[in-house]
């Protein structure tokens, strides 16, 4: 993001010399400022999990490692027997670290494929089609933003317990995977600016509703779409109690369900701070990669919204 | 937050479970197969993972898998698996928390095996097997391991403040003026000029390292943080134990001694409450900030891990009735009243309770074990590690300990409270406070 916003000045800045403007320069501080509040907190998370736990309290404003190992890193890729984590002021704690990254990878695409899909259908109904009742049912629609996830946990969790689909990935995702409010909202706003001409237009043609959505609607919208889609996965990747309840075994936790056993062994007893936070690193390179890859995407599409 | 959220729906899955527990069976496949075993202490896996290993050996037609789980999401994923049917066939159980599981009938009643298999309950340290009896006169767990209290000091820090190992020893207390355990905390508190908190001038808004540190309001039981002083004036938490059905914060005794410990932290020689919030006790003494810090001998493979501080580890102070006191906890291995491997789980928590375990645990220094023979020999595996438990130890030899208050509700006493204690320690209420507290825990009795 910031490559692209700094080349535009630069090269002008070689083609003829500017005066010293003093808000430009107060400006890139304050962009300085931003980027070292935002990185230092990396950095200091990778410190911590370059350390051994038992180095760490005494060495605890130490800006370098508090004795180099990568143990903590070891341990959660689960390469590092008990006995020397525990040696290492670490705990015998191991999490099976490829198996729940396979079950987060699994559990957020589902949720995300299938929330995108099925809101956009219902965006699609609440903006393009004419219906009694479209907007009493719309505005109940996101009357249900206000109902914390909380209230809702456990009758899911024993109607999930009733269809017996407790530790299976298909109790996992069914309460995310149809649709949430928020992104029928924002479909909706992007659907409601798109032109009827062309609607219209194929209308004529002979095209019916379905294929008005997925040839017309669904292709325009790819920006919008998009962008529910990363923020959708990147709930779903950060997603913590419903699958601490509802997938508790090994073969569908999912990764920050397993990062909670580096938290805390005993109660009192000190977590194992190296090992949380190499975990923490490894655990949030997917979502980096992602912002990576699609960032300009997303960029672009708040920018610019929808067609005209 | 998330902490709470867990909580709320853990009280209510309990609710649910009444209607949820399974029959169990015993067929003729129940001694064979894979048990799964749940704990939550990691330094504890090594030595457990063995036992399994030789179990195995003994017993080649059963494997056990042990799982692994934090503390904080060990009880919610443990009623949420009861509920659902997946819970594991034996797992580590805590005091607290098994009154709650036995009255839901979530627990299997091993009587039977115990006679049948001529366990001798003698050979457990004294009380430890009793404590697993429950209301109904039925055993629910066999004992694993126990702990008791003591003083970790920086040697640093005692050595800078001319502090002797004989004094750290021999240290009394009262609620009054605190006895030579207050001058000790006052004299090794020192603020940022270098001050002590019992010279004139010593900036109490200003501490660098506080004489002694703090974990917590300690809620219902003070297991570490108050109740190895409140219990040597005679004070004791329920009207009986197990099993009370009367809680005393009420008792002036219990108030009086509170208001001394409240009033350490408004002294500035013990750190103020909400400053301990998010952080683990035993690292900010590693980090130098507290000399003393009062904990549970299970810490004490943490505390002397640390590298660059010299640990030494103290009994707890005499009070006023002349006795020292301990909190007497321990835990056990619990069976599912839902398992399909009864007969599996029986042979694997009497192993576990076995000699051949508890030596193996004994033998890597990590926690006592609740036979006496294998507590002696976790005492010599921490003597060769240079650590010197006596303090822990000597608590059961002059039976000095009492037990954690077993009783029922114990999670809704806890939860009247936590918030009432955190209110006297953080010195936003009087001790008397905890008056008004005490009727609504007792009134869950009635």
């Amino acid at each position: 993001m910031t490559t692209t916003t700094s080349r535009a000045p630069l090269q002008a800045a070689t083609r003829r010399r500017r005066p010293f403007n003093p808000r430009r320069a107060g400006a890139w501080a304050l962009l300085a400022l931003a980027i070292a509040v935002s990185v230092v907190p990396f950095l200091w998370v990778l410190r911590t999990a370059l350390s051994t736990n038992s180095a760490l309290a005494s060495n605890s404003a130490s800006l370098l490692p508090a004795e180099f190992t990568f143990g903590a890193f070891m341990r959660v890729f689960g390469l590092q027997s008990p006995a020397d984590a525990v040696a290492e002021g670490g705990s015998g704690a191991a999490i099976d670290f490829w198996l729940y990254l396979k079950n987060s990878i699994i559990f957020s695409s589902i949720t995300t494929a299938g929330a995108v899909f099925f809101s956009a259908m219902a965006a699609y109904a609440f903006a393009r089609l004419r219906w009694k009742g479209r907007n009493v049912v719309f505005g109940l629609f996101l009357g249900t933003m206000l109902v914390p996830p909380i209230f809702t946990a456990l009758p899911n969790f024993l109607l999930i317990k009733n269809l017996d689909l407790l530790n299976t990935m298909l109790g996992m995702v069914l309460p995310y995977v149809f649709m949430t409010p928020f992104a029928i909202f924002f479909l909706r706003q992007f659907f409601l600016n798109m032109s009827r001409e062309v609607e219209e237009a194929a209308m004529l043609d002979g095209a019916k509703h379905l294929r008005i959505f997925f040839q017309i609607v669904l292709p325009n919208a790819a920006a919008p779409l998009a962008t529910l889609a990363l923020l959708t996965f990147i709930g779903q990747w950060n997603e913590y109690f419903w699958p601490l309840l509802v997938g508790s075994q090994d073969d569908v936790r999912v990764l920050q369900v397993g990062l909670g056993v580096f938290k805390s062994q005993s109660p009192q007893g000190a977590p194992d701070w190296s090992g949380l936070m190499a975990a923490v690193l490894v655990s949030a390179l997917p979502i980096l990669i992602l912002f990576a890859a699609f960032g300009k995407k997303i960029v672009n599409s708040i920018g610019f919204s929808g067609i005209k | 937050m998330k902490k709470s959220l867990g909580a709320v729906a853990v009280a209510a899955v309990m609710a649910l479970s009444l209607s949820a527990c399974g029959g169990s069976s015993s067929s003729a496949e129940s001694a064979k197969g894979e048990i799964n075993y749940w704990l939550w202490d990691a330094n504890q896996l090594p030595a457990y993972q063995q036992c399994a290993d030789d179990f195995t050996k003994a017993n080649p037609d059963i494997s056990v898998k042990i799982t692994q789980r934090g503390w904080d999401d060990y009880w919610s994923t443990l009623t949420t698996g009861f509920v659902g049917g997946t819970a594991p066939d034996v797992f580590t159980n805590h005091l607290g928390r098994y009154g709650e599981l036995a009255e839901n009938k979530q627990l299997l009643a091993i009587d039977e095996a115990v006679t049948k298999d001529n366990i001798d309950l003698s050979k457990y340290n004294e009380g430890l097997a009793d404590l697993w009896v429950g209301q109904d006169g039925k055993r629910y767990g066999l004992p694993k391991d126990w702990d008791t209290i003591g003083l970790f000091y920086n040697e640093a820090m005692l050595a800078s403040g001319g502090v002797t190992e004989d004094q750290m020893k021999n240290l009394t207390w009262n609620p009054q003026d605190g006895g030579t355990y207050e001058q000790v905390i006052a004299h090794l508190s020192v603020d940022k000029n270098g001050k002590r908190g019992d010279e004139a001038g010593f900036d109490k808004n200003n501490v660098a390292v506080y004489g002694l540190g703090l974990n917590g309001g300690g809620d219902s039981s003070g297991q570490t943080e108050w109740s190895y002083l409140t219990n040597t004036t005679g004070w004791s938490h329920t009207d009986k134990n197990p099993w009370g059905t009367h809680y005393n914060y009420d008792d002036p005794k219990f108030q009086e001694s509170m208001e001394w410990f409240a009033e350490l932290a408004q002294k500035g020689y013990m750190p103020k409450l909400e400053t301990t919030v998010g952080a683990a006790m035993a690292d900010t003494f590693a980090a130098g900030k507290s000399a003393i810090n009062a904990h549970g001998s299970w810490m004490t493979g943490q505390y002397t891990g640390y590298k660059g501080i010299e640990v030494g580890i103290a009994p707890t102070p005499v009070g006023p009735e002349g006795k020292r006191a301990s909190m007497f906890n321990g835990l056990a291995d619990s069976i599912w009243a839902g398992t399909k491997k009864k007969d599996a789980s029986i042979k694997w928590v009497e192993y576990l309770a076995s000699a051949d375990c508890q030596d193996v645990v004994a033998s890597k220094a990590v926690v006592f074990p609740a036979l006496k023979a294998s507590s002696d020999k976790a005492a010599a595996a921490f003597a060769a590690k240079n650590v010197d438990v006596s303090a822990f130890t000597e608590h059961v030899k002059n039976k000095s300990t009492f037990l954690y208050p077993i009783t029922d509700n114990t999670a809704k006493v806890k939860g009247i409270m936590e918030p009432a204690m955190d209110a006297v320690v953080s010195g936003k209420a009087p001790a008397s406070s905890l008056t008004q507290a005490n009727e609504q825990v007792n009134a869950l009795f009635k």
